[in-house]
This record gives C-alpha cells, structure tokens and sequence, in this order.
C-alpha cells in the first residue's frame, strides 16, 4: 500500500519564494558532423515544470546537459538568474540532476547516497553529523522510502531507485531539477503513479524544473510548459493545451498523438480530400497540401453525401473505453477513425459496412 | 515427481554417454597431474629430499637472503608504480575519449607482447655503459645497468600493463554516470575518485595487483640480462635459483624455487579470495533484488 504524499515532511528550501530563471541565447552544439543543437533560444520561467519532448536524436538529453553543466555548448550563453553561467564547473551550479538510470553509488547505502552532496561539502559548510541524518531522513520521509535507508542499490525496485535518486539530488538545496527520462525505465503503472507524485512535488516546491521525455502523454500531463523538439530546433513551446490544440508545425501535430494524412491541392481557400471540403484561408492558391486530422476528430454516418470521403470499414479493434475503425478509402491509404465505446454501439458497425467520413477538425499545411 | 524424472530424463539427452564423459574427465585430470601437480610437488620433494636441516640452511644463507630482500625491493617499487600508473590509464582509457586512445592501449600491451629478454635489452641499449646515455651515467656515477636501479626498471616495465588491463574492462562497464553524478552534488574531482570511482574498482583493482606482484617477484629474463648475476648484490630469487642449479646444488636451487613456488600458491589462494568476495558481493545484490 502506497502511501499518500505528505507535504508537511518537505524540508525546508531555500529556493522557496526565490526560484531560479534560466536564459538559453543561441546555443550550438555539435558532435562530429552530427548538430545536436541549432542556434537554439529558450526561456525557463522561475518555478515551471518545464518538459522537452521530442524524439531520440533531438538534442534534448543534450539540452538537458548542457544546462546541468555536464556538457560544453560550441557557442551560445547559459544565463542562471540573469548571470552567465556558461563557464560555471557542473559542481558549482547548484543543479540537481536525475539520471535516466539514476547513477547511485552502488557501494553505498541508500542513506549515504542521498548524504552524499551533504559529505563532500568543504569543511566550513558541512554541516554537523546530526544535521546530516535529520535532513537525509527527513528527504526519505518526502519520497516515502525512509524503511529503506539501509539498504544498497542494487536491492531496489526501479521506482525506488527513481524516488532516492531524487532524494539524492534534492539534497544539495538545487536551484534546479533536471531530469532526463526520468520514468523511461519504469512500468506503465509505476510510471504513471511517479509522475502524478512529481507533479505534486513540485506543486510544493515550486523548484524551477525541467525533465526530458519522448513521450507526448507524460509531457501534457505532468509539465506547465512543453518544448517540442525536433532535430536540434524547437518546433514549439506552449502549455500542454496549446500545443496539442493549435500545433504549430505539421512536426507538432504529428507528434503529438495518431494523425490521418490526406495529400490534397489548395483552391481557392478550400483543400478537397474525396469530397470533403477543408478551409485553408491563408493558404496559397494551387499548391499541394497536406491535411491532417486525428482519428478522433472525424464523424462516421451511414448517408452517402457528396461533402464527405465514401469508405468502407475494414478492421475493428476494441481498446477498453475506445474503438478503432480502420476505414479503406479509394485512392488513399486506410483511414484510422476512433469512436468511443458508446457512438460505437450507437451506430452498430460492423466490417465490410459503407460509410461516408467527416472530418469535425483538420489542418492544411501547405508546402514550403 | 513429476519435475525430477524430467530432470533426468533431460540430462540423458543433453550430455554424452557414460564412457565418453569418464574419458574426458580422465583424460583432463591426466594432463592437469601431469603438466602441473607432479611439477610442483617435485619441487618440495627435491627441496626437503635431504632433510628439513638442509632446506632451511639454504634458505638463511646470506647470497639466498640478499636474492629474497632484493626480490622484494623490486617488488615494493614496482607494484606500487604499476597501482598508480595503472589506475591512471585505465581511468583515462575508460571514462574519457581522446585522439590517440588506441595508440595508448596498444603500448600498455607492448611488455605482453615482446620477449623479456628483449625488455631487459632495451635498458642494456639506453643505460649500459655502451648505450646512449651509458657515458654520461658514468660520469655522474650513476649505476643503472648491473645494478638494483636496473633490477626495478627491468621490472616496472615486465609488470606494466597488469593493474590496467584488470581494470581497463571494469570500469568500462560500470560507465562514468556515477562520476558524473557525483560531480553534480559538488563533489571535487579528487573526492569523486576516493569516494566513488576507487570503491567500485576495489576488487578489481586487488586482483591486478596480485597478479602484477606474482610476476614482479617470479621475473627471469628481462631481470637476468640487466642484472649481471652479482652474488649477494644483483640476485633476485629465480636467478639465484638458476645459479645454484648451474652449480650442481640442487637442494639450495629447489629450496628457493619453493619460495617461487610457495608465492604462486599463496597469489592462487588470495586470487580466489579475492574472486569469492567479489562474486559473493555481487550475489547478495542479486539475490536481494529478486526477494
């Protein structure tokens, strides 16, 4: 049995009521001839939970680096608090960095990892033996693991190991918290009780933090904001709500959860696919476009209808509380249309039923 | 029941028939008795043939005392250089990329791959009194060659590449995220290394230095051409050995090849030792992990 998150155990921090802000100005980096970073611009409001998605290869993990100090950038500035930090060594930037897998001390007790940042302090700022157990103890009590001081590395469960290598980085007072996959290596169920409990914790702590991932539905729940990356460039930054809602790039929408593709031609402010209509006002005349729509954004009726795409249902998969259609479209790859578990008994489809496509939303994305 | 006669049946059709398994077995033990328990039992048996008063005679005679203190000067300098450099390497190899990386690994191997005799020569070329900078040595009368300094020179490079090789491997494996963690906690580079890097290789690290000590104690050829076989001066154990064998004392000579022999017992246990701790340690962490 889990117990619940207990705020009044939280230590006291520093960095309460004095977040820190970071400043990102035209970072390049490069490894051989591969650009993980290009010319790259952001800014970290002090306090947000902040998220850098995108896939492997990104330049996110190297973002991520590159802030904690563990990588140099070619050019470009690191501003902590509007002071340059760009020439600051990783252990004097006060950062708290979580590895994606988590890095403890194998040879050490839980107790004397999360100590650790405490130990190797210089003599006039360590403190006092009994200081160091209350604070390590009481970061155990955060994280709900302090049964497992005495234990090694090697004796825990991956979300254990997770939640003491937060302890671990809590410890040293950060003035950030980076986190890279920091629920890559977990199961689907732990992973979504730890991010629930991060969010949480950070609703607490309000420590300015920024965590990486590849996965879209852990970044729109768990962030303020989301960067979305793509070869070393930012695609978009916006809430959760913003980018999934108004994707700023073909990149985004694609990213951001399952999408249909239709190619179609712009005409007059109105791209056609199989005889739906699409606005596209500010799309040039005559030019190739393509238009996406997600599978649950699209109406299925049994009315034939000259203003929808004829199709007929191919395949049905039941997936718990939705139903997934495939629909075979003349002329265009099959149509994935996602129905909840009532509209699907409602209409009563079945394989092999005609069916004639309305797309509810779409975008058009003109080339070039 | 039903899992045991499944047992059985499984490992009639996994492994070959009777004869043939006592024939390799038999065929094994013949070769390691032969090759290797008769050697070294013939050792003690020639050592104590003439009673235990001889043996110990030969063992505290004065040349046979200077041979042991010599040997062990040269391994006290030795295998504490090869720990360090050793150490160096191998965190430089395995925690940093850099040009010329597989340059460095194929010259750690190089006192592997060349004769011993070729070793002890190469000092002969460079500090003998014929070599390049032999004149300039005598000048400032210093002696290298036919000497202790040649002694430990000869085997710090026969020794080189122990402790790295051993370590080289592990700390590949184990990566540098600890490091690296570490460093982000404010850990200084020197408190990094004593507090997280060294206890991760411990064991490793006790292994190589066993093994380089086994060969700086039992080194004969890259020695023997340096050294100059001066009696009770330049004489380690396994030249001593061969002196008094040339000279038709064989229980002297097998008396302090039993030290040798005596050495590569006690490396063998402590290797083991070491290996059981080890593996013991990680077995805990194992079983622990799947409660």
């Amino acid at each position: 049995m889990r117990r619940g998150f207990n705020p009044s155990l939280l230590p006291p921090h520093p960095s309460q009521g004095n977040p820190m802000s970071i400043e990102i100005k035209n970072i390049n980096k490069r490894f051989g001839d591969f650009t993980a970073l290009d010319n790259l611009n952001l800014d970290i409001a002090s306090g947000e939970l902040l998220a850098l998605l995108g896939p492997s290869g990104c330049g996110k993990t190297t973002l991520l680096r590159i802030i904690a100090g563990l990588e140099t950038p070619d050019q470009g500035q690191i501003l902590f608090h509007g002071e340059d930090a760009t020439d600051t060594h990783v252990r004097e930037r006060q950062v708290g960095f979580v590895f994606q897998h988590y890095a403890l001390f194998r040879h050490m007790t839980v107790f004397e990892n999360v100590a650790f940042g405490l130990r190797v302090r210089p003599k006039k700022t360590r403190p006092t033996e009994a200081v160091i157990k209350k604070k390590v103890h009481d970061l155990l009590g955060l994280v709900q693991l302090d049964w497992l001081a005495d234990r090694y590395p090697a004796q825990l469960s991956g979300g254990q190991r997770q939640r003491i290598a937060l302890a671990r980085a809590l410890a040293v007072e950060p003035r950030v918290l980076l986190l890279d996959e920091p629920f890559g290596a977990l199961d689907t169920k732990v992973r979504k009780e730890l991010r629930r409990w991060l969010r949480r914790l950070h609703d607490e702590m309000h420590i300015t933090s920024v965590f990486v991932t590849h996965d879209q539905e852990e970044a729109l729940e768990v962030a303020d904001r989301v960067v979305v990356m793509n070869k070393g460039k930012i695609e978009q930054i916006g809430t959760p709500e913003q980018v999934y809602d108004t994707p700023e790039t073909p990149f985004v929408y694609q990213f951001l959860g399952d999408v249909n593709l239709f190619h179609s031609r712009v005409h007059e402010g109105w791209a056609e696919i199989g005889g739906a209509r699409i606005e596209a006002p500010n799309s040039p005349n005559e030019t190739t476009a393509t238009v996406y729509v997600r599978p649950h954004e699209i109406d299925l009726s049994r009315d034939a209808s000259d203003s929808a795409i004829a199709g007929v249902i191919t395949h049905i998969r039941l997936l718990g509380a939705t139903v997934r259609l495939e629909v075979e479209v003349a002329g265009h790859e099959a149509v994935e249309v996602e129905l909840t578990r009532e509209r699907y008994q409602d209409g009563a489809w079945r394989v092999g039923d005609p069916v004639w496509l309305n797309p509810r939303e779409a975008r058009v994305y003109t080339a070039g | 029941m039903a899992g045991a006669s499944n047992n059985v049946h499984r490992s009639i059709v996994t492994t070959e028939s009777r004869s043939v398994r006592w024939l390799l077995t038999g065929l094994a033990l013949l070769f390691i008795a032969l090759f290797l328990v008769v050697p070294l039992a013939s050792v003690f048996y020639e050592a104590l043939r003439k009673g235990f008063g001889l043996y110990f005679q030969a063992l505290v005679e004065p040349d046979a005392l200077s041979a042991v203190k010599l040997t062990l000067i040269a391994a006290l300098i030795s295998v504490p250089l090869n720990l360090v450099f050793g150490v160096a390497a191998a965190w430089a190899i395995a925690k940093f990329e850099f040009r010329g990386k597989s340059v460095l690994i194929t010259l750690i191997d190089l006192p592997f791959s060349v004769s011993p005799v070729v070793a002890g020569l190469i000092y002969v070329l460079m500090v003998g009194a014929q070599g390049w900078w032999g004149p300039w040595l005598i000048e400032h009368d210093i002696k290298i060659i036919f000497a202790i300094p040649g002694i430990v020179l000869a085997t710090v490079f026969v020794t080189f590449p122990f402790v790295a090789r051993e370590l080289i491997p592990l700390m590949e494996a184990q990566g540098s995220e600890e490091e690296q963690a570490a460093m982000t906690l404010g850990a200084s580079g020197w408190q990094t290394f004593w507090r997280v890097t060294l206890p991760n290789i411990k064991w490793g690290l006790l292994y190589g230095v066993i093994l380089a000590n086994a060969r700086a104690m039992g080194e004969f050829g890259a020695v023997s051409v340096v050294s100059g076989h001066i009696r009770g001066e330049t004489n380690t154990i396994p030249l001593h050995v061969e002196i008094l064998y040339n000279e038709y004392n064989f229980v002297g000579a097998f008396a302090c090849a039993s030290l040798l022999a005596l050495l590569a017992l006690v490396t063998l246990a402590l290797k083991s030792f070491v290996e059981w701790r080890a593996e013991k340690q990680a077995e805990a962490a194992r079983r622990d992990a799947t409660e």
